[in-house]
Formats: structure tokens, sequence, C-alpha cells
């Protein structure tokens, strides 16, 4: 096994051996499922004229939870990191792996997989979810919303989007998480990033400063490959959108690898 | 050539201290390596270069010839505890050495033995969080030796054991170097060293204050000194003082000698008739050996006197 093969599997066993990781991959699952399916039940067609003139984007709704869902991925990514600054062993880490750029490659690697395992499961049973529920409460394919199904493209592209935005976010954790070293300081600096635009935007009031900040905020511009309906009156398309998100993430990274090459451990 | 630790004008500064000041020695195969020095003195900083876990302004540390940080399966080539309660309080203490094991490709039985190893047995699948002290040094232990290693460093490792733990270590370590590895143990307290190291390296802020072996050290600290007891101590003074000796006296029939044999002293008291009860050369202990060495670098000294009248 290679240098880098043989750090992957160091630390998938040291992920896979701690309590937090199956709570916090648990978590993400449950909480992405809950909160869509609270979401989604509690919209119906009833406050629209008719039916099809809500033009609810019942994917988007079905989705919703990953808002929540992504905390505990933002948990994950710092902890993978934070916690052996925390606990000291990141000199062990350090020992048995002397390359940083390798260390920090092989966290990303299974930080992402779990994610992504957890984040796929998350969105397949909000979408299940989401199907029964939509159904009850009027939005039927008589009215223009045919069944959610994870094989219908554009469903298929907002599912698969959701899970790379999770993985997306957990990533940039770990790029914060390398660079600061405190757990709290990265969670709350993560947190932060990802909701001060959504929060602040409220109390603009100009529009084109509104589309401004969403183009290019990670959170809102990442969740655009989750829009199945009028993609062209979106402030940013689906796969762009993600790709914002891609950037702010990679630069985390690059960010905390090069503090992590330069610095004493 | 792999059982050695080698360390080449090794220099540290952190902002205006200088924690590692040209420092140079080498930690050969075979034998217990005392890395020795007052707390500050540098030993930790010291090892964490060599780790590569810091990286020095100047000089180098090198491992069995090569960097650390170039080594590919580094655990099979040094193993070291720096800190032993750097373990992830949540992992069980099989986990943390799987984990290690497997980041240098080591297979789970390895991981197994060490465990037998290191008398950690019947806890090994317990959590880290919940270890005493004592156990926590033996998961050290059996990380350091997880991968076979031809050379060792151990940073303060009987700090906070009980005798019978030091007893233990201390076994531990002259075996690890009678199988021919090259064994670098720090210590503040001299004291723990006795009887267990070979060789000693003394620093203090950061530099190297001796670098000799355990026996040459002892001989140079005792030599030439001579007690001896007797109940006419300001006789003996006087009629060794005429003979060219320094004279000191220790207590109130003790005095110490230097600059004359045992024989030559025996022959001027007969002469001149001072009885005395008791002759021996002075057989210095480690401890004062390297309070001898270590007085002018002391960078805590305590703060003596003050109270006094």
């Amino acid at each position: 096994m290679s240098g880098t093969g043989r750090a992957v599997r160091a630390e998938w066993t040291k992920l896979r051996t701690l309590p937090s990781t199956g709570w916090l991959l648990l978590a993400l699952a449950g909480l992405t499922v809950a909160v869509g399916a609270a979401v989604t039940g509690s919209v119906d067609t009833s406050h629209c004229t008719s039916p099809a003139g809500c033009q609810e984007d019942t994917v988007r709704l079905a989705l919703s939870g990953v808002r929540l869902g992504q905390v505990a991925a933002v948990v994950l990514g710092v902890l993978a990191v934070g916690g052996e600054y925390a606990a000291g062993t990141i000199a062990a880490t350090l020992a048995a792996v002397p390359r940083r750029g390798t260390v920090l490659a092989a966290k990303a690697a299974v930080v992402a997989g779990a994610v992504a395992a957890a984040g796929t499961a998350g969105v397949l049973a909000s979408l299940a979810a989401g199907r029964g529920l939509l159904t009850g409460n009027g939005f039927t394919a008589a009215n223009g919303y045919p069944p959610l199904s994870p094989l219908d493209g554009p469903t298929a592209r907002a599912a698969v989007g959701t899970v790379l935005y999770l993985v997306l976010v957990a990533l940039l954790a770990l790029g914060v998480g390398t660079a600061l070293r405190d757990q709290a300081a990265a969670i709350t600096a993560v947190l932060a990033l990802l909701w001060i635009v959504p929060v602040v935007v409220q109390f603009v009031g100009d529009e084109a400063w509104r589309d401004r900040l969403v183009k290019f905020a990670p959170m809102p511009a990442g969740l655009a490959v989750q829009a199945t309906r009028n993609l062209d009156r979106l402030p940013i398309g689906p796969w762009p959108g993600l790709g914002v998100l891609a950037v702010y993430a990679a630069a985390a990274l690059l960010a905390g690898a090069v503090l992590f090459a330069v610095r004493d451990a | 050539m792999d059982a050695t630790i080698e360390v080449r004008g090794l220099r540290k500064r952190f902002g205006p201290t200088v924690a590692v000041d040209d420092l140079s020695f080498t930690a050969g195969p075979g034998r217990v390596t005392g890395f020795v020095g007052p707390n500050g003195a540098g030993k930790s900083t010291t090892m964490r270069m060599i780790m590569g876990l810091d990286r020095p302004d100047a000089g180098t540390a090198l491992v069995g010839g090569r960097p650390y940080r170039s080594l590919r399966t580094p655990l099979c080539k040094l193993g070291a505890m720096l800190d032993a309660s750097a373990v992830h309080p949540a992992r069980r203490a099989r986990d943390h050495l799987l984990w290690l094991a497997h980041a240098n490709g080591l297979p789970a039985r390895r991981v197994d033995e060490v465990i037998e190893l290191a008398g950690l047995g019947g806890a090994a699948r317990r959590r880290a969080g919940g270890f005493s002290l004592g156990m926590r040094q033996r998961l050290g232990i059996a990380a350091a030796l997880l991968g076979d290693p031809p050379a060792l460093m151990f940073d303060e490792p009987v700090n906070g054991l009980d005798p019978e733990g030091i007893a233990w270590m201390r076994g531990l370590l002259r075996s690890l170097a009678a199988e021919g590895r090259a064994v670098l143990v720090s210590s503040h307290l001299m004291g723990e060293l006795e009887g267990g190291a070979d060789h000693l390296v003394v620093i203090g802020r950061g530099r190297l204050i001796a670098d000799t072996a355990v026996q040459d050290l002892l001989e140079a600290a005792s030599a030439g000194r001579v007690e001896l007891r007797t109940a006419r101590r300001q006789e003996a003074m006087t009629a060794l003082a005429h003979a060219g000796a320094t004279v000191t006296a220790t207590g109130r029939d003790a005095v110490t000698v230097t600059g004359l044999t045992t024989e030559r002293i025996i022959t001027l008291l007969t002469g001149a008739g001072v009885a005395f009860t008791g002759i021996a050369e002075h057989r210095a202990s480690l401890e004062e050996a390297y309070m001898e060495l270590t007085k002018d670098a002391v960078e805590f000294q305590a703060v003596t006197g003050r109270e006094a009248p």
C-alpha cells in the first residue's frame, strides 16, 4: 500500500473508532430527513389561488432539511482535525505520517466519504418522505407536480448536488479547523460564514444587492443546486452555485494546508 | 547506523527566547542516553525537532542517518513517547494503537503483541479517558514499541509514576538498550537516571553542558576528594593544610580533603599524632555530580534567603 493509502486507512480507523462519528453521521441524515419532512408537511396548496399556481419547488422543499443537517457535517469536519489538537494526538499523527499534505488529504478523503454516505441516505430518505407528504397536501401529478423520483433528471441533479453540498461544507469545515486549530472557534467561524448572508439579506431592501450577496455566499449559492423550477429566475445557476461553495472549500483547505505545513505542530 | 539519534548544531528560538542553542550530541546503539537538564532547558523542544514536529531554525536532527520527515515508515525507525496524556479520551486503547499500526502498514497482530509487552492486557478494550497516569504511560510505551524500532525516545517517562512503575520503566529501558537499540530518555531529575543511564547529555538554557559517560562523570566528580572522620578536627585540618591540601569541615567530626592522596593523608596524620576513626575516598552520587555541572545554568533558581533574618 502506498504512503497515501496507509494514511487514508489510518484516518479511517481513527474516524470510525470515535463514538462521536456515528452520532454525528446519524444526526446529519436524521436532521435532514426530519426537518425536510416537517417543512414539507407544513406546506399545502390551500394558500394559492390554484394548486398549479403555487409554483412550489417540491424537490427543494423536500430537501430543505440540509440547512440543519449541514451543522453535523460542519462539526464532523472540524472535529476531524480540531479533536486532534484538543487531545494532543496531532503529535502522534505526525509521528506516524510526517508529511503534512498527506495527513490533510487523508483526512479530507475519509471525511468526504463518511459525509457522502450519510448525506446520500439522508437525501434519499428525504425524497421518499417528501413524496408521501406532498401528494397528501395536494401536490399531485394532476396539479402539475409529478411524484418525486431520484431518477427524474432535475431531481437527480438536486439530490446529487445536495450530497455534494454537504461534502463541500464538511471540507470547508476541515480547512477552517486546520487553520484555526481550536474546535469552538472553527465551528463558530464556519457556521457564521454559512449563515451570515442568509440572515443579513433579509434586511437588504435593494434586490440587485440581494442577488449579488446570494450569488457569492457559500450557503445560498451552494443550495441553488437544489432548485428544479424557474431556474432562469435564480441569482445563480445550480452548478455554478455549487461551484461557488467549492471555491470556498478549496480556499479553506488550501489555507489550512499552508498553515499546517509551515507551522510547528 | 540505524540505531542512532544524532543532533548537529540544532537551534530553535521562540520569540525572544532561545530554547535550543547550537546543540550537538549523538545517542548511540546499545546504551541508554540520559538527556538531562532543569525544567525549561530545551529537552522537549529538542525531542520535538528530532521528530520533525518543530522545525529547527538551524542545524539538523537525524534518525538512523536520515531526517525524520523523510522516513516512509517512521514508527519502524524511531519509537517515541513525548506526552503520554496525548490520547483521545473517547477512543479505546487498542484502537489508538490500531490506527498507528495502519499508518505504517503494520499488522493488527503487532498491536496485540505490544499490548502484552507493555502489560496493558485487560485494559486494551477500555477507553483511554479513564486511564490512570501509569496506564497512559504503558499505552505510550506500547505505541513507541509498535514498529519494533532500532531507536527510542522517551520524554520524562517516569514523571508521576509510583516506585513500582519507576522500577518497571528502568528495567524496560535497560532491556531495550541491551537489545542493541539506541535509547534517549529525558529527565529533569538526575536521581531518576541513577542506575538507568550509561551515557549523559546534560543541557542548560538550551546549551550543551556535558556529554559524557556516567562512569567518567562520577569519577570526575569524586576525584581527589577524601572524607575523614576525626574527633580532633582542628588539629587534623591544620596539619593537612600545612601539607598543601584544601580542607573543608563538613561536620562536627568530618572533614573533606582535596589535593592529597589517601595514603599521604594517613602518613601525615600518623606523623602528627592525630587519631582518626575513618577515612574513605569520596564517591559522588549522580545527583551531586549533576548539581555541580548545572549550578550556573539553572534557569529558575529558587529564591532562597528572602525570609532569612
